[in-house]
């Protein structure tokens, strides 16, 4: 590690230090379930690990193995010290085994996931039919966080303990292997799986399987057959089982085999079958298609027939250029409001350009601001995008060094907009975007995904280097002021492809792919008839002389379509098109330039250049015509969709809270504690008595009985006290925390159900923090607790909280959401901040290694400082305020932050947190942006277990987490660990976060070895040995540095701050909009939109309420009381009020009159617009009686 | 469109001796004087001939009745699309080798399947394969006179309901008071809310419809039973020896319990239960004379696994002396596949068009004899509302089936054929019946088991909530009010039969092959049956086509 690494790490472990004293003195004094912070810190993975899972010994024995082993391999040594009581401490093979498999899935999970305490429920020694034994894993949901490949070796890891004990094999019975076989098909109708199994891999697997997997029902859909099983207590999918069978145990065959094999005492030999994926496919062909439907690549599934035929037709009957077939699986699912930007790799759709811009990589997509706007603001920084590859789905980023959208303007210009201010100025005049510009993706992108290489654009840094390598000193022109590489004038460009033999540069490179042979010689007839005329009209005097003016061409719609799909910018009136600039086009084009004359005709192209492409894609011809050579130029374009918004908004319960203090229903539905203050069942009742379920605590000082995490009376530290609910004994929990009644064997309970004065709590706390009610509009309480002991908080925080305006997660914190993006290179400027705070964080240089003096210098974002939206900073804030005042109101020490505005929270301490897990990593605040989403190195991203595709997850300010979280205030149910800071990393080892950031590419520029392997569309793996990823800084001084990009973008939130989809009002406005963006759009069929709107929102909807009407529950409008179905008296049953539907027919008819304009409107099929007259009538049918209609039956006929 | 036209017309033809083709009864039924039409074929019919036959009918038409113009109907015009047989030009020859060999089996008695209970409908159908038979097509020789069939319980037109809050109680309410009745001779009923004060230890007797059923920690059975007071917590204790049957409770039906209040009279403890139920001394009607109904259901027609070849053998075999004594054909619903049932249906559609679908479905009833009286429901694929009772298809449909004077009901229908009272109920509830109730009470495989819990019960779709829907009507069109001889449903693509207390229930089959969703969750289909039922006996006969 470099010195100033070193340094950056300590200075946050020693902030982090002196915020924890103050912490500890602050939770010493108050009525905190403990007297301490309640998020260890975590240095290192094996701490992490420990501090999860809570079993001694296993850090010391993680970091001895680390240096010898992998992780995997660790994993499966500590099995061994499990079986042998070494690490641990369980009697039961049960418990060794649950152990071990525990850990494995805590260290492959690097100790941040709650899989391994939350995904498996437990393990269990039974019985096989012939009298031996065998281990069964109970799996939960939860484990879905652990990845395919920890949930499989968590398989491993059981059995090989399994072996080391000497119990049998599970040998599963007939009907249990039918059963996981409908099951995980089930689970992946309703929940939807990575990798669907074939019935027989499904039953291969459970037949094979030497363990059994089972686990807890997720869904409520039940199997048909096969069940009521002995064995399986469910008849619902296991979801937990489900997903370690096909994701972990099918999906991932490959990689446990390879520890298999080391093992002498476990033995898959079955696995190979897997992996060579013989099972099911031996019957027929047909099968095997299938299989690979499902599969990673199950992108060209989707393609269908007449694609899929037609590309293929074509490679046999012609030469053609490289191409990706097109995949349309991220079309699935279209959301209505949510806009198509292209069908799969049409063209007008995005182009894909290589390259990593500075807020890249990492699962993201760059696009020109000009762009967003265009798309009529759809698209802003960090809403989230389908995509057709290389992944599926990413998360976007504006990068205004690449191009921009070219569109038809309604007066007939046809203009590329490369300026986000133009884009706005011109959007309300677009009437087609013919292009919607370049799209970036980085390297890594397809090295993370294993997706082939696809034909690179032709871009500036390849024309670079293929112009140094014809033999140009493209270093001299560089330095050279009156030169500018990147735009050079027609003339320059047509200079150097001639002088130097190079193919002609990008910026005068055309979509003749695009065109066919038939319309260039349209166009070329066309400039043939052309002139060359001022743009005021007139004629050059002498024809010779047609430097000046701009070209005329006869107006015809071939050679307005050519010349649109080329993209060449020109002007078209009525009889006539004009092209300015027109030289290097017409150059391309064969033609003598003063003559206007060419000496080519189609007859004389060659067969291949006439035939390429069965005759749609020019480049061969043009090639053959040109007096230099011409590239193609976006041979890729990648379509898309709409994803996710992004976001940016406080994590507040639903409905919000503020103190988790219960208060039942005193407090009314928006659960006031004033309301519940004042509130009495009776007139004579007193008033603010509650009777709620709540902690029994005893004081271990002095014995005083409380139901507060501390003594009223000694401030003493209170313990749970366990009473059989039916003698009233005091039952002693045992280890594993379970407390039985030994005479009745019923569980005893630590909670009670008793009156709380909640007036007397409320005025209490009020006095104690010396608040009064006027600072805030109300306090929100809980309806009950949902911790197993039922601890409330001291209710004092949650009046100051009100005070600031700041809610309580479940966990006691306070949060703030944000979609992630990643950063590696920022300015001071962008981040609202000055170079010299950036100095003062130890910012010292830019990224050239100048130093750092100005405030548009790039510095290089050290790992763990985050950007925070302009949201995310004002709610800190409050955050801030709200800890202060806590700290001197109620704890009665010294404020710790005291920030009066924004920038002060420049340096402060945050956690980062992601759901699905349960570690935090500590960030630091160095600036602010206005878009929508939180930028931090990829790198703390990953520590988290995010990437960036859209993903969002929670910030929270340092002091609040220590403060308030206590793990005594989690839910007792599946999944109440997840999304807690159980521990935090205070720094991260770049070898222990999610190996996906190590895939980013970090380089200034890419070679041109790997532009032309994306002409091979070669395997990302060929080319690695020219480029460079983070993975091979691994473990070195550079490995927090050197995060190189090829791309600079001005401005980090440049585009919209916020996508229409977030400003635009009603789903039909959100919808309307989609639709005519997609009549806009060139790449976008607008009937297949409309088609997916159909199917996909509006007949589910529909149907849904339909159905949902048929069988609905009733509500009591008076008292609120739901029945499953109306009562035979018609009253409630509880208060006589009036009852009424919960599914009205407006719900069930709201959208089918919307639906069938759409579909007439946008011409689809006759099957759905007789679906939706069939859904129509059904929905007459129901709601109109027949003996009093308005009309005849056959007026809606 | 005026129906009796046509019937009218085959009763005319039976009564002179001659039998007719459908296309040949319709195209006289469309002239605008049918009588005329009539007399005119018959004159010109050769004497020898036995059936009047669609030319010969244009002919006579067009000789008679137009300007002598032959090329006016062309042959295109006649009712022969791809894929299927052409109407019969030459019935008496027209089986032809498609049928094979007169095979095994002594062909033209079947053994007969007697519905008796368990077991028969669990072993493999005992029935050969008519279509082996290769008996020779026959003049049927029917005397509509002698047939008689009326109708119940239809709702086609008189849906009321408007889905109002009042339109559900309404129907519930109607539920209970008629399932009450049944049960009120048998139990001293007491309001639910009278109980409480009757004190405890006192014996006590509710009639309630069944709105929770739970079990209590240590394993016995709370049943809430309400009436329209309110309700009232029944406790069934699970030792009792018939507990079990509490497993066999739905939400929503009505039962009556006896028992003792306890001592502060908040909770029944009951001693016995009772179900509305078909008397086991109940008789079933038959006909007179010795005539048979073929029952069917679920045609799908339009899906990729119809299977036109079974049905063109069993209306074949429609044709042939073994058949000679079925007048009535009643299907208990899916005519077709439908149009967006399930999602990307249409990528399994043989025919997309579901307007086409119905008019595929009306051509392949062509193919049954003229002469045969057709009755039908709708079922879950069929383009009507979906939530239960379901009215018939609505004009524009019927207009597309007139080729064959079939008659559509709501579903569910009490359809009275010549005394024989058969109650057709589509069958969409068995799936729940069956997912809820124990295996051995009602299972895929058993599916008149499952029919015989709703006999039981006397109500075709108890639990409301769940798998079922129900469209709120004026009354419970649902409840079994009166006892029928025959309960026929389909729905579940499994063949079973067996008597419930002298009732014969019948599950009929499919005419649909295994679905691929069918092979995914294991069911394995019974296709291409057809049972056949005795009216004068009920005894049941099941052909396979398939």
């Amino acid at each position: 590690m470099r010195e100033a690494d070193e340094q950056y790490f300590e200075r946050l472990e020693s902030d982090l230090d002196d915020a924890f004293e103050v912490a500890k003195a602050a939770r010493e004094r108050g009525g905190d379930p403990t007297k301490d912070v309640e998020i260890p810190t975590a240095r290192d993975m094996a701490d992490r690990v420990e501090n999860i899972l809570g079993i001694e010994g296993v850090a010391a024995r993680v970091r001895e193995l680390e240096g010898e082993m992998s992780r995997e391999e660790a994993a499966l040594e500590l099995v061994e010290d499990f079986v042998e009581g070494e690490v641990g401490d369980y009697d039961s093979d049960a418990g060794k085994i649950e152990g071990a498999v525990r850990t494995a899935v805590a260290l492959l999970t690097e100790g941040v996931v709650a899989a391994p305490i939350e995904g498996i429920d437990r393990v269990e020694v039974l019985d096989n039919d012939d009298g031996t034994q065998f281990v069964n894993v109970y799996y939960a949901g939860p484990i879905r966080s652990a990845g395919g490949t920890a949930q499989a070796l968590s398989v491993l890891v059981a059995d090989y303990a399994r072996a080391l004990l000497g119990i049998d094999q599970y040998k599963a019975r007939d009907e249990e292997i039918n059963r996981y076989a409908e099951e995980i098909d089930l689970y992946d109708k309703e929940t939807g799986l990575q990798y669907s199994p074939k019935e027989k891999e499904s039953k291969f697997i459970a037949e094979n399987m030497p363990i059994m997997l089972d686990g807890e029902a997720t869904g409520d859909e039940e199997v048909s057959g096969f069940r009521d099983l002995d064995r399986v207590d469910t008849n619902s999918a296991r979801g937990g089982m489900c997903l370690v069978a096909a994701e972990g145990i099918a999906l991932k065959a490959p990689k446990i085999q390879r520890y298999t094999r080391n093992l002498d005492e476990v033995d898959w030999p079955w696995l190979q079958d897997l992996i060579d994926g013989t099972i099911g496919k031996d019957d027929d062909g047909d099968d095997e298609a299938d299989g690979e439907d499902g599969d990673a690549a199950d992108g060209e599934e989707a393609e269908g027939g007449e694609a899929g035929d037609e590309t293929e037709d074509d490679a046999d009957d012609y030469p053609t250029s490289p191409r990706v077939d097109p995949a349309k699986k991220y079309l699935r699912d279209l959301i209505a409001g949510r806009p198509v930007f292209s069908h799969p790799s049409n063209a007008g759709g995005f182009r894909l350009r290589y390259g990593r811009s500075r807020n890249h990589g990492f699962a993201t997509a760059g696009v020109h601001p000009a762009t967003m706007h265009l798309v009529d603001d759809f698209l802003a920084t960090g809403t989230q995008i389908k995509t057709e590859r290389p992944g599926k789905a990413a998360g976007v980023v504006p990068v205004d060094s690449i191009e921009g959208p070219t569109v038809r303007l309604a007066n007939g210009d046809v203009r590329r907009i490369d300026d986000p201010e133009e884009a706005l100025e011109v959007r309300n005049g677009v009437e087609k975007i013919l292009d919607l510009g370049e799209y970036l993706v980085n390297y890594g992108e397809f090295v993370e995904n294993n997706h082939p290489l696809a034909p690179a654009s032709y871009t500036v840094e390849w024309w670079r280097q293929e112009f140094e390598a014809a033999g140009a000193d493209v270093q001299a022109m560089a330095d050279d002021v009156h030169v500018d590489l990147a735009d050079p004038s027609a003339d320059e460009a047509m200079e150097w492809a001639r002088e130097y033999d190079a193919p002609i540069h990008p910026e005068y490179t055309y979509c003749w792919h695009d065109v066919s042979v038939g319309e260039v010689n349209a166009l070329a007839t066309a400039v043939e008839n052309a002139r060359v005329a001022q743009t005021d009209g007139a004629v050059a005097a002498d024809p010779a002389s047609t430097q000046g003016g701009d070209l005329v061409l006869p107006r015809s719609e071939t050679v307005r379509k050519a010349l649109e799909h080329l993209l060449a910018e020109h002007t078209q009136r009525e009889d006539d098109l004009v092209v300015p600039d027109w030289r290097p086009l017409v150059a391309t084009l064969g033609f003598d330039l003063d003559s206007l004359d060419r000496d080519w005709t189609v007859g004389d192209l060659s067969e291949r250049a006439r035939n390429y492409d069965g005759g749609d894609n020019a480049i061969e011809a043009i090639n053959e015509v040109a007096p230099f050579e011409v590239r193609e130029r976006a041979p890729t374009r990648i379509g898309n969709r709409m994803g996710r918004p992004e976001k940016s908004e406080s994590r507040d319960l639903s409905p919000a809270v503020h103190t988790l203090f219960p208060i039942d229903e005193a407090g009314g539905a928006q659960r006031s504690v004033s309301d519940a203050a004042s509130h009495a069942e009776e007139m004579n009742d007193r008033q603010g008595i509650v009777d709620v379920e709540i902690a029994r605590q005893r004081c271990t000082d002095c014995g005083e009985e409380t139901f507060r995490a501390r003594c009223p009376d000694c401030n003493g530290l209170t313990d749970a006290v366990y009473e059989c609910p039916d003698c009233d004994r005091e039952v002693e929990p045992d280890e594993a925390g379970m407390a039985e009644c030994p005479s009745c064997e019923t569980g005893a309970y630590p909670t009670q159900y008793t009156e709380i004065d909640v007036g007397e709590e409320f005025r209490n706390a009020l006095e104690s923090v010396g608040e009064r009610e006027t600072a805030f509009d109300i306090v929100k309480g809980v309806e009950g607790l949902m911790s197993a002991e039922k601890v409330p908080e001291p209710m004092e925080k949650g009046i100051l909280r009100a005070k600031h305006d700041v809610t309580a997660f479940k966990d006691g914190t306070v949060r703030y959401d944000m979609t992630d993006l990643p950063v590696t290179a920022v300015r001071a400027t962008e981040l609202d901040v000055t170079v010299d705070q950036l100095q003062s964080l130890g910012y010292e240089t830019d990224v050239h290694g100048d130093p750092l003096r100005h405030d548009d210098q790039l510095v290089e974002l050290k790992v763990q400082d985050v950007v925070l939206s302009d949201g995310a900073a004002e709610h800190m804030l409050k955050t801030a305020d709200f800890v202060d005042d806590l700290l001197a109101q109620y704890y009665g020490l010294e404020p710790f932050y005291d920030l009066d505005d924004r920038e002060e929270l420049v340096g402060e301490l945050v956690f980062g947190m992601a759901p699905h897990t349960s570690a935090a990593t500590v960030g630091r605040v160095i600036g602010f942006t206005t878009a929508a989403v939180g930028y931090a190195h990829p790198y703390f991203h990953a520590a988290k277990r995010r990437n960036c595709d859209g993903d969002e997850d929670c910030v929270m300010l340092l002091m609040d987490g220590l403060l308030n979280f206590s793990k005594s205030f989690l839910p007792d149910k599946r999944g109440g660990k997840m999304d807690a800071p159980l521990v935090m990393s205070s720094r991260i080892d770049p070898s222990e976060i999610d190996d996906e950031a190590h895939n980013m590419d970090i380089m200034w520029e890419y070679p041109k070895e790997f532009y032309e392997a994306t002409r091979e569309m070669a395997d990302p793996g060929e080319v690695e040995d020219v480029m460079k990823i983070a993975e091979e800084t691994l473990g070195t001084d550079r490995e927090y540095t050197d995060f190189a990009h090829t791309h600079d973008t001005s401005n980090l939130a440049a585009g919209p701050d916020l996508s229409a989809y977030k400003t635009l009002g009603s789903m039909t406005d959100k919808m309307d909009a989609q639709l005519a963006l997609s009549r806009k759009l060139r790449a976008v069929d607008e009937t297949d939109v409309a088609e997916r709107i159909i199917e996909y929102h509006f007949m589910p909807d529909i149907i849904g309420n339909l159905r949902a009407f048929s069988r609905q529950e009733t509500r009591c409008l008076d008292c609120g009381e739901k029945y499953r179905r109306m009562p035979l008296s018609g009253e409630c049953r509880e208060c006589g009020g009036r009852v009424n539907l919960t599914v009205h027919e407006g719900s069930v008819t709201k959208y089918i009159d919307t639906a069938t304009e759409v579909a007439h409107e946008f011409g689809c099929r006759e099957y759905t617009k007789q679906r939706l007259e069939i859904l129509e009538r059904s929905i007459e049918r129901v709601f109109e009686n027949d003996h009093n209609k308005q009309s005849g039956i056959a007026d809606f006929m | 469109m005026p129906l009796e036209t046509p019937a009218r017309i085959v009763k005319q033809l039976a009564r002179r001796g001659y039998n007719a083709e459908r296309e040949a009864v319709t195209l006289l039924a469309d002239e605008p004087d049918s009588d005329a039409a009539l007399e005119r074929a018959l004159e010109t019919l050769p004497d020898d001939a036995l059936k009047l036959t669609t030319d010969h009918v244009r002919e006579s038409i067009e000789t008679e009745g137009r300007d002598g113009d032959g090329s006016e109907i062309p042959d295109g015009d006649r009712s022969t699309r791809d894929g299927h047989r052409p109407v019969d030009e030459n019935p008496p020859t027209s089986t032809g080798d498609d049928d094979g060999s007169p095979a095994d089996a002594g062909s033209g008695s079947p053994p007969e399947t007697k519905g008796s209970g368990e077991g028969v409908a669990a072993a493999t159908p005992t029935a050969t394969a008519a279509a082996d038979g290769a008996a020779e097509p026959i003049s049927r020789n029917t005397d509509p006179s002698k047939r008689s069939i009326t109708v119940e319980n239809d709702m086609t037109g008189q849906s009321t309901g408007t889905g109002e809050y009042g339109d559900f109680v309404k129907v519930f309410r109607d539920r209970y008071e008629k399932l009450s009745k049944q049960l009120r001779g048998r139990v001293n009923h007491r309001p639910t809310d009278a109980l409480e004060s009757m004190g405890g230890g006192s014996d006590a007797a509710i009639v309630g419809m069944v709105s929770d059923v739970r079990s209590t920690a240590s394993g016995h059975w709370l049943v809430e039973l309400e009436d329209t007071n309110g309700t009232f917590p029944c406790l069934i204790m699970k030792d009792r020896k018939w507990a079990d049957q509490v497993q066999e409770l739905l939400f929503d039906e009505v039962i009556a319990v006896e028992g003792t209040l306890a001592d502060d009279a908040g909770i029944l403890f009951v001693d016995s239960m009772h179900f509305p139920d078909v008397p086991r001394t109940f008789k079933p009607s038959t006909a007179d004379r010795h005539v048979q109904a073929a029952l069917i259901s679920d045609v799908h027609v339009g899906s990729q696994e119809f299977m036109e070849d079974a049905w063109h053998r069993f209306a074949d075999w429609l044709h042939t002396e073994e058949a000679a004594r079925i007048e009535y054909l009643l299907i208990a619903g899916d005519m077709v596949e439908g149009v967006g049932v399930y999602p990307d249906q249409d990528e399994e559609l043989d025919v997309v068009d579901i307007f086409d679908q119905y008019r595929a479905f009306s051509e392949y009833l062509k193919e049954v004899p003229g002469d045969i009286e057709i009755r039908m429901i709708p079922g879950n694929h069929d383009a009507v509302r979906l939530a239960e009772p379901q009215p018939a298809f609505d004009e524009e449909l019927r207009d597309i089936m007139t080729a064959h004077d079939a008659q559509v009901h709501s579903n569910p229908a009490m359809v009275t054929v010549e005394g024989v009272t058969i109650l057709m109920y589509h069958g969409v509830s068995l799936d729940e019946v069956i997912a809820e109730l124990p295996d051995d009470k009602a299972s895929y495989d058993e599916p008149h088991k499952a029919m015989y819990q709703l006999l039981k019960k006397r109500h075709v779709a108890p639990q409301y909530g769940g798998h079922t829907r129900l469209a709120p009507e004026d009354r419970d069109y649902l409840v079994i009010e009166d006892v029928p001889d025959v309960f026929h449903t389909g729905h579940v693509h499994k063949l079973g039969w067996g008597k419930y207390h002298n009732v014969l229930a019948l599950n009929s089959g499919c005419w649909q092959s295994q679905t691929d969703f069918q092979k995914s969750v294991n069911i394995d289909p019974d296709s291409g049956y057809a049972p056949i039922l005795d009216l004068d006996t009920l005894d049941m006969t099941v052909r396979k086509f398939s």
